[in-house]
């Protein structure tokens, strides 16, 4: 709907789409990180908004699972963040997508390593 | 009860069965080639019965063998960490309750084994173990003793830890990470039919084997055993090139812990924390 | 008399090695030692037996690209991948060394795997013998020995001025240009002793057992872990996938083994070889049947005794080389 509204919103985000947010397994997070994402913002329905009744409540768990985790591992809590924004609300999911990209920005390119493979010289 | 004592009951309770035909193999414990610690054992006939021994060398945990033999009885020697082992794979409905006879045997911890070396001191995990008895069985060998609350000292040493010390020590260890799998095979938590990691289409992970595939492999194996791992530390014995997989695996098991109050394997009825919600529950970190 | 190397000069060997060659000898990491790209002579660790992992990596990597394929204006072109490096595999010991004259057997056969070529070619061998057999070692049963030198560039044999320095090859020979050795009268110690496996008549005994259900009871406690196939200095299989990075497709080839749960699932979702003492079989015919078979009798087992030491369910192929022969009327 933002796109609908013509609303501008940075460009660096890459929209993956789903059709609710308890699809997303944590799998998908750090596969984003891994192929090079800096940040990863789940947007989903609003609690008791789902469309499909439960998604975003076992969704809601994992995340609050999944964040602490991944700062264990050494990926900053500040790029991983879980927003509440409905499909109608165009001008909070832009503001959400601005306030996320100044932020993930403030903590630079994620370091670590990517998914590569290394050259034979470089194999170990 | 003494070691001695309590291998001659495995022995006879074992030969009672099978001379009973109440069940179709036991699987046990018995010496291994270094002549001196123990190794998983098969016992389909009463005449084998002198192969089982039990002693501070078996430290596998068993249960996992249950998983290929789903439609016969199996009588299974179980510490108080594989009795929880048993439970989860009842409560996921992997195996069926009437089909396995625990043998259940009190532990007061085992040393570090692998072939032909014995350690001096108990493990680590059974140093911070919470149980002592078996949380289910059959029958029981030795006299019950009282659980312990469970430390995790080692995961909060690592939270306190810069964000880049975390960083560079987990790098480090999984670029030692050689892809084998073990850690998956001897989990009795793992046994989906098409692990994530070989799936092909799409590729997760797939075959390729560098440090940040290594890192998805390891923390994605974490997270699908979050609400489900018992410590058992079979994941990190066998690991050829020592990563620390308890650290991993312990952080989520604490995390659930607090959030959620829920010990796997514990209940083989209750509800695992990642199949169910609360609908007003304010998580930490959640807005 | 004997060609003697000091423990200094041989560091400063290492040193002018490292100038303008990739050294690569077996170093610690929290408690076990693998084979790394060393910087300095001092990383290098020295301990009794064979390294945890071997050097098998060093020729055939655990996972790497074999070759690109880039879009240009004149099409499409394929580059392989190749060493830019010569490389220096130093510290390994004769199990090791005899574990990669195996893999030359298949890998450099007709037609020859490029690869593997690439870097076999660019590589030398400096091994040190062995003076202490740890328990699990099997080596002189299976066609090798502690001292055995057949399948370097150049042997090292630790005695008490240094080590005894022997120039195996025209290679080993070329290395040794420049450096300082001392004439000695020192001797190589003894060869240490181990337990002898009985593999004389293995491959027969292998084909004897071939129907027997040993192998479904034995692999009732394999878990399919992989650990004896990654450990093991003459296991060769491997996978293929093409991944795409940076615009181009790399085709990446990495480890495999037989013992994976799907190793044998073919398209469609047949399996031929499902049940678990056909794998556990498979594994050991390979080693001590059909290689032999195919090789004119060169077993495909070294004798390291890391699959013995590191099996965590102790499936050990010298219980197995010694069952196998009383199987059949052997």
């Amino acid at each position: 709907m933002a796109g609908t509204s013509r609303m501008s919103y940075p460009p660096n985000i890459r929209i993956i789409r789903v059709p609710c947010s308890g699809r997303i397994d944590p799998l998908f997070v750090v596969k984003a990180f891994q192929v090079g994402a800096d940040g990863v913002l789940i947007a989903g329905c609003h609690p008791g908004d789902c469309h499909y009744a439960e998604g975003n409540y076992h969704l809601r768990r994992r995340f609050a699972l999944l964040r602490p985790f991944l700062d264990y591992l050494g990926i900053e809590k500040e790029r991983f963040r879980l927003e509440w924004v409905s499909a109608s609300e165009a001008k909070r999911f832009a503001q959400v997508v601005s306030s996320f990209t100044d932020e993930v920005r403030k903590l630079g390119p994620r370091k670590g390593r990517e998914m590569k493979t290394p050259a034979a010289s470089e194999a170990h | 009860m003494q070691m001695q004592e309590m291998q001659e009951k495995v022995r006879t309770k074992a030969r009672e069965l099978l001379q009973s035909g109440s069940v179709d193999c036991v699987i046990g414990y018995e010496r291994a080639t270094d002549g001196k610690t123990a190794r998983p054992a098969f016992i389909y006939t009463a005449d084998d019965i002198d192969r089982l021994i039990y002693d501070r060398t078996c430290v596998h945990n068993l249960a996992k063998y249950l998983l290929d033999r789903k439609d016969k009885t199996t009588a299974i020697v179980a510490k108080p960490c594989d009795s929880r082992s048993v439970n989860l794979l009842i409560n996921e409905k992997q195996i069926v309750r009437e089909k396995v006879y625990v043998i259940g045997t009190v532990c007061q911890g085992m040393p570090d084994v692998t072939w032909n070396q014995i350690g001096e001191e108990n493990q680590e995990r059974c140093q911070r173990c919470a149980q002592r008895t078996p949380v289910m069985y059959d029958y029981l060998i030795g006299e019950p003793a009282d659980a312990v609350i469970p430390t995790f000292k080692d995961v909060e040493e690592m939270e306190g830890k810069d964000i880049a010390d975390k960083r560079a020590f987990w790098q480090e260890q999984f670029s030692r990470c050689i892809r084998c799998h073990a850690c998956r095979q001897f989990c009795p938590g793992c046994y989906c039919s098409e692990c994530f990691v070989d799936q092909l289409d799409p590729t997760w992970v797939g075959i390729r084997k560098t440090t940040a595939d290594n890192e998805m492999w390891n923390t994605i194996r974490a997270f699908h055993l979050a609400g489900r791992c018992i410590a058992c530390n079979e994941c990190e014995r066998s690991c050829p090139v020592n990563i620390p997989l308890s650290l991993l695996n312990r952080k989520l098991e604490k995390d659930v812990g607090d959030m959620f109050e829920f010990q796997a394997g514990l209940d083989s009825e209750a509800a695992a924390p990642f199949a169910t919600f609360k609908k007003d529950e304010h998580l930490k970190g959640v807005e | 008399m004997s060609q003697v190397i000091s423990k200094e000069d041989l560091i400063k060997w290492l040193e002018s090695l490292l100038k303008d060659r990739t050294v690569v000898a077996p170093v610690a990491a929290d408690g076990v030692t693998m084979f790394r790209p060393i910087a300095r002579p001092e990383d290098v660790v020295y301990k009794p037996g064979n390294a945890t992992l071997g050097p098998k990596e060093c020729l055939f990597p655990l996972s790497h690209t074999i070759f690109t394929v880039e879009r240009n204006d004149n099409g499409v072109s394929i580059v392989p991948d190749t060493m830019d490096r010569e490389i220096v595999v130093f510290g390994l010991r004769p199990c090791d060394a005899q574990g990669f004259a195996i893999f030359d057997l298949p890998m450099l056969g007709d037609p020859a795997d490029p690869y593997y070529k690439d870097r076999r070619e660019k590589t030398t061998l400096i091994g040190i013998a062995c003076n202490i057999a740890p328990p699990g070692c099997f080596c002189s049963s299976t066609g090798g020995g502690p001292h055995d030198a057949t399948n370097l560039d150049v042997m090292l044999t630790e005695v008490s001025e240094g080590y005894i320095v022997q120039a195996v090859t025209e290679k080993g020979k070329e290395l040794l240009q420049g450096v300082p050795l001392k004439e000695s009268a020192a001797v190589p110690p003894p060869p240490p002793d181990m337990p002898l496996v009985p593999t004389d008549d293995i491959v027969a005994a292998m084909r004897r057992s071939f129907k027997d259900q040993y192998w479904s009871r034995l692999a009732d406690r394999c878990t399919h872990c992989n650990i004896c196939s990654y450990v093991c200095p003459t296991c060769y299989c491997f996978d293929i996938r093409d991944y795409q990075q940076d615009g181009k497709v790399h085709r990446v080839r990495s480890w495999e083994s037989c013992q994976s749960p799907g190793f044998t699932k073919l398209a469609g979702g047949h399996d031929p070889r499902p049940e678990k003492g056909a794998k556990m079989r498979q594994r050991f015919a390979h080693k001590l049947l059909y290689f032999p078979e195919e090789f004119k009798g060169v077993l495909g087992c070294t004798g390291c005794g890391r699959c013995v030491r590191l099996c965590p369910v102790n499936i050990d192929i010298r219980e197995i080389a010694n069952d196998v022969q009383k199987i059949g009327g052997g």
